[in-house]
């Protein structure tokens, strides 16, 4: 017995000793903020976990992958990673679920995000399209002073040029609401925030036809039993009971700088940026707040672009036409 | 007849047929001159009518009278001089809403204006229809439909501008609705500006200044308000600033801007004109300008087209340029023929025989035939290609890739101009609106080899390097067009750093051009006028070259003043490995860059006029090695324009610096590429 003892205290001691050195060695790894080049990946696999987190489900690697257009052992290695920095919790095969440390820090960075793309579209006249990159790059680099003072700057705007609410800081991000297509009428043009995917063949099929969500849609008629909606430039009947599955928001009609709209395209003039001579210059052609403006054509090269205005022909410079601020005018 | 004379100012828009109606109604008699002072062109012109003498004033085509730019500011202080009787304002009848906006801003000048609406035969074409009385009504002043290209409605115009002129005819302007709050300030101003004793245009400087015009805004500053014509008996220069600082506050009040409130105001005011009297007759249809466009600025066949008509117009410039050369050389031949048997039979000393007949005779008669046809048929092309609206199209092209030099589309068009002969490149500036592009493009034009020192160089090269030539002469095509980018690269990134580079371009129907008043236009008021001062620089030019080489009389080549000018520059090319009868060659060059052949026969001593010469290019593959003859032939290429085009520079910038910095510019470029050439050149061993 005696010797057993002698046995036992060194071993019970160095089993100490070495799960001591473990936790002293995991400690700054779990307190320290992930590497500059890793915390840009971390932090957008964070945001996918949230936006998947639904309910008290754990995320799934398989769903993860899915979502981030990646392979599932990648996913899982992501995942292991946002457990690692404590921002989730669980196992990777089985399902993660966020801390709420994780939590803030999404919600967070979903806020940055969208008040930054609010200020490029608004302030800095970047085109719709191209704001989403660049407020995905700022967001990582964005504080939360700099965040509130942004907040400030812009009149605590309540929603993101693509019409996705802002939240406050600390709430959760309000999971996207809307109406169904069937509350719409005929003429509205839609963002589709969330496809019921009960029954998955119902939802395959609406997603074949462009029908997810992120996507415009206009609803174009009524009919008995089923609404005629154009997406992409097709139009398709839709049953009344597809589309009552399907919630969507308005578009908020955002004003966008004159050059990015693509040939074709009918636009009203609402502001006329800038000054000087060549403000006045362009306000002497015509180009008033109100005046209606046609894309007729780009230059061989791209730029400059003719456009068609009060019935005389005008070309200018694509970074001309950015300063003048207009609302696309829908046919018919 | 004197004191029955009616002053018209003829305004409008550009590109409305404003040029037309005045030939039409001067029938080509015209005095064209510069605005006091200034770089933009003024045509006069009179004509009688029941005993009136009409003189008309074409004012600068213009889309406002804000005063941003000089041709504005122009345009409306000759309105508000009040030496114009009558303004007929020229109107576009297929936009005339935008032309509306110039019309509206006349009437609150004068009422003593007469619409004519031009253009209705395009117009008809397009479709439309104009009720005219209705449109008088809407306007309060006369309003006659013309077709001025064709003569159509002129009579009943002018009958109309002389009974407005004699006040038989009484005009109501209309005054633009500009919202209730614009209006009370206006009014709240008018009555300031009363109390201050100005009388006369109360409304119109109320507007102004709240339109923050910079020239109103500066005459308040300043308490002078003489400069525009405006008496203010008791103003002091507080009162003024006071005003001012009264109209500032007002101006802040209105939202979102005030100066965009009133355009907008103004274009609504002329958009609800132009409902009430336009009429669609036939569905829209896309117009044949529509359907030009589509191929002409078509992602992939816009290069051919444009690559075939510059072709075309070379090859138009330099055969037409052997052909016209060869008979004006035939004539200039038979001339001398004729002048020497002349001077022969009056038996006069060898001197005056060849002072006239060899110096003068020709030395200017080479210049003129050399530089006459490709003028001749490079401002007739220029011109033709603007009145058919071709050139605006070529600048929207070619507008992206001069972007990236800094500069803009129209630029490409006075390089195409300079190809033919830098004098039309630098003329043809003019059309570039923007200031420092325009100063740009009369600073670069030169760099570009004209067809004179093509043709010439052409003949050196094959001489000097026989099966070689087109290499070596399309080497310096793209080095010409390479330093010629690389200054306008510099300059845009240096003294024009600042400058703003606007641009926006009407891109106006193509019409068919007026084939007989382009031509005559191109022959009277561009060549005859450049050939004269062409001959004033050649003259005496060609004849101090004459006495060079033939002084002192009789005695070898090496004691002559060429011989001697020829030992004296000799140093200074050396480092350029250029030699002293090179140099002697291209100052004689100067007047044309035609006669360089002639001028190294002179400098080499082999003939001691400039005399069309074999011999020289037989001799100088012997003198020059392959290196000497291609650095010779890039600085030639390059290093001065010819006397005539540094007289179109200072013409087109009436300044001394920007005239000088042409020279300069170009001989710095030589001095540099030519350097490297040779020195390049050497260390690789040729």
């Amino acid at each position: 017995m005696e010797t057993l003892f002698t046995w036992l205290w060194p071993a019970v001691s160095v089993l100490l000793a070495i799960s001591l050195l473990r936790a002293l060695w995991r400690r700054p790894q779990v307190t320290a903020r992930p590497q500059p080049s890793q915390l840009v990946e971390m932090e957008d696999t964070l945001k996918e976990v949230y936006k998947l987190q639904r309910g008290e489900a754990a995320v799934q690697a398989e769903a993860l992958a899915q979502a981030m257009g990646i392979s599932v052992e990648m996913a899982e290695h992501l995942m292991e990673a946002l457990v690692a920095f404590a921002w989730a919790e669980g196992d990777p095969s089985a399902g993660i679920r966020l801390t709420r440390r994780g939590q803030e820090r999404a919600q967070e960075l979903i806020r940055v995000h969208r008040l930054w793309e609010r200020y490029l579209v608004e302030r800095e006249g970047m085109p719709l399209e191209a704001v989403h990159i660049e407020a995905h790059r700022r967001e990582h680099e964005t504080t939360p002073d700099e965040a509130a003072k942004l907040d400030a700057e812009l009149g605590h705007p309540a929603w993101c040029p693509h019409g996705y609410a802002i939240p406050d800081p600390g709430r959760r991000v309000p999971p996207p609401a809307g109406d169904p297509l069937t509350a719409y009428t005929p003429g509205a043009r839609l963002r589709i925030l969330d496809v019921d995917d009960e029954p998955p063949a119902l939802l395959a099929q609406l997603v074949a036809m462009g029908l997810k969500p992120g996507a415009e849609v206009e609803v174009i008629e009524r009919r008995p039993g089923h609404l005629r909606v154009q997406i992409n430039g097709n139009i398709f009947p839709l049953a009344m009971a597809a589309a009552e599955r399907i919630h969507a928001v308005p578009v908020p009609v955002l004003p966008v700088p004159l050059g990015e709209l693509p040939v074709g395209s009918r636009a009203r003039v609402v502001e006329v940026k800038g000054g000087g001579k060549h403000q006045r210059r362009m306000l002497d052609m015509g180009l008033v707040p109100g005046a209606e403006v046609t894309v007729v054509r780009k230059a061989p090269l791209g730029d400059p672009v003719e456009y068609r205005i009060k019935g005389t022909a005008i070309a200018m410079r694509r970074s001309d036409a950015n300063s003048i601020l207009v609302e696309e005018v829908r046919n018919g | 007849m004197g004191s029955k004379q009616i002053v018209v100012a003829v305004a409008g828009n550009p590109n409305v047929g404003k040029s037309a109606l005045f030939n039409a109604l001067t029938g080509g008699r015209q005095h064209v001159g510069n605005w006091p002072g200034k770089t933009v062109e003024r045509a006069e012109g009179v004509f009688h009518y029941q005993g009136w003498e009409i003189r008309l004033v074409d004012l600068p085509g213009t889309y406002s009278l804000a005063a941003q730019s000089p041709e504005e500011v122009i345009a409306r202080d000759y309105i508000l001089s009040g030496e114009p009787d009558v303004v007929i304002d020229i109107v576009d009848a297929t936009s005339l809403e935008r032309n509306l906006n110039l019309t509206l801003q006349i009437l609150e000048l004068t009422d003593r204006v007469v619409v004519a609406l031009n253009l209705m035969d395009e117009l008809r074409r397009q479709g439309w229809e104009i009720d005219v009385e209705v449109l008088e009504e809407a306007l309060g002043v006369p309003v006659v439909p013309t077709v001025a290209t064709e003569g159509e409605g002129l009579p009943e115009l002018v009958a109309a501008v002389v009974e407005v002129a004699t006040g038989k005819r009484r005009t109501h302007p209309a005054t633009v609705d500009y919202g209730l709050t614009v209006k009370g300030y206006i009014e709240s101003l008018e009555a300031d500006l009363a109390r201050l004793g100005m009388d006369g245009r109360n409304r119109w400087v109320a507007l102004k200044l709240l339109e923050d015009d910079p020239q109103i805004v500066e005459a308040f500053q300043q308490g002078n308000l003489a400069a525009l014509g405006l008496a203010a008996p008791s103003a002091s220069p507080e009162a003024l600033q006071a005003l001012l600082r009264r109209a500032v506050r007002l101006r802040e009040g209105i939202r979102p801007d005030a100066k965009v409130e009133i355009i907008r105001r103004r274009f609504e005011f002329a958009h609800d004109v132009v409902r009430r009297v336009a009429r669609r007759l036939r569905p829209v249809e896309d117009s044949l300008t529509e359907r030009i466009d589509r191929i002409v600025t078509h992602k992939v066949w816009s290069w051919p087209i444009m690559l075939t008509a510059l072709a075309l117009i070379f090859w138009i410039t330099i055969k037409g340029g052997e052909i016209g050369g060869a008979w004006l050389e035939a004539g200039l031949s038979w001339l001398i023929r004729l002048a020497r048997t002349w001077l022969t039979s009056i038996q006069a000393p060898w001197w005056v025989t060849g002072a006239l007949v060899d110096g003068l005779l020709m030395g200017t008669g080479t210049v003129i035939a050399a530089m006459l046809p490709p003028m001749v048929i490079l401002f007739v092309a220029f011109d033709l290609l603007e009145d058919l609206g071709l050139l605006p199209r070529i600048a929207f092209n070619l507008d992206r890739p001069m972007q990236s030099l800094g500069s803009q589309g129209k630029q490409c068009i006075t390089w195409g101009m300079s190809f033919g002969c830098n004098v039309t490149g630098v003329m043809a500036s003019r059309i570039i609106e923007n200031k420092k592009a325009r100063l740009v493009s009369i600073l670069t034009g030169p760099l570009i080899i004209c067809s004179g020192s093509y043709g010439a160089g052409a003949a050196l090269a094959i001489a000097l390097f026989s099966n070689r030539a087109f290499p070596v002469m399309l080497s310096l095509f793209f080095l010409s067009l390479g330093a010629a980018s690389l200054v306008t690269l510099i300059l845009n990134r240096t003294i024009f750093r600042r400058e703003p580079s606007g641009f926006v371009l009407e891109m106006h129907p193509y019409r068919k051009p007026q084939f007989g008043q382009v031509i005559w236009r191109a022959l009277v008021d561009r060549v005859a006028h450049t050939m004269w001062r062409a001959v004033e620089f050649a003259a005496p030019a060609t004849l101090l070259i004459w006495v060079l080489g033939n002084v002192p009389p009789g005695a070898p080549f090496e004691q002559t003043a060429i011989g001697w000018l020829v030992r004296t520059l000799a140093p200074l090319g050396r480092p350029w490995g250029l030699s002293g009868e090179m140099l002697a060659a291209l100052l004689f060059a100067l007047p044309a860059k035609e006669i360089i052949v002639p001028a190294l026969a002179m400098t080499y001593g082999l003939q001691a006029s400039l005399a069309e010469s074999e011999q020289v290019l037989n001799y100088l593959p012997q003198a020059w090695t392959p290196l000497t003859a291609y650095t010779f032939l890039v600085f030639f290429m390059l290093y001065l324009p010819c006397l005539v085009t540094v007289w179109a520079a200072w013409k087109e910038t009436r300044s001394l610096k920007w005239t000088l910095m042409g020279l300069v510019v170009p001989l710095v470029m030589a001095c540099l590429i030519t350097l490297f050439v040779y020195q390049g050149g050497r260390l690789l061993g040729f």
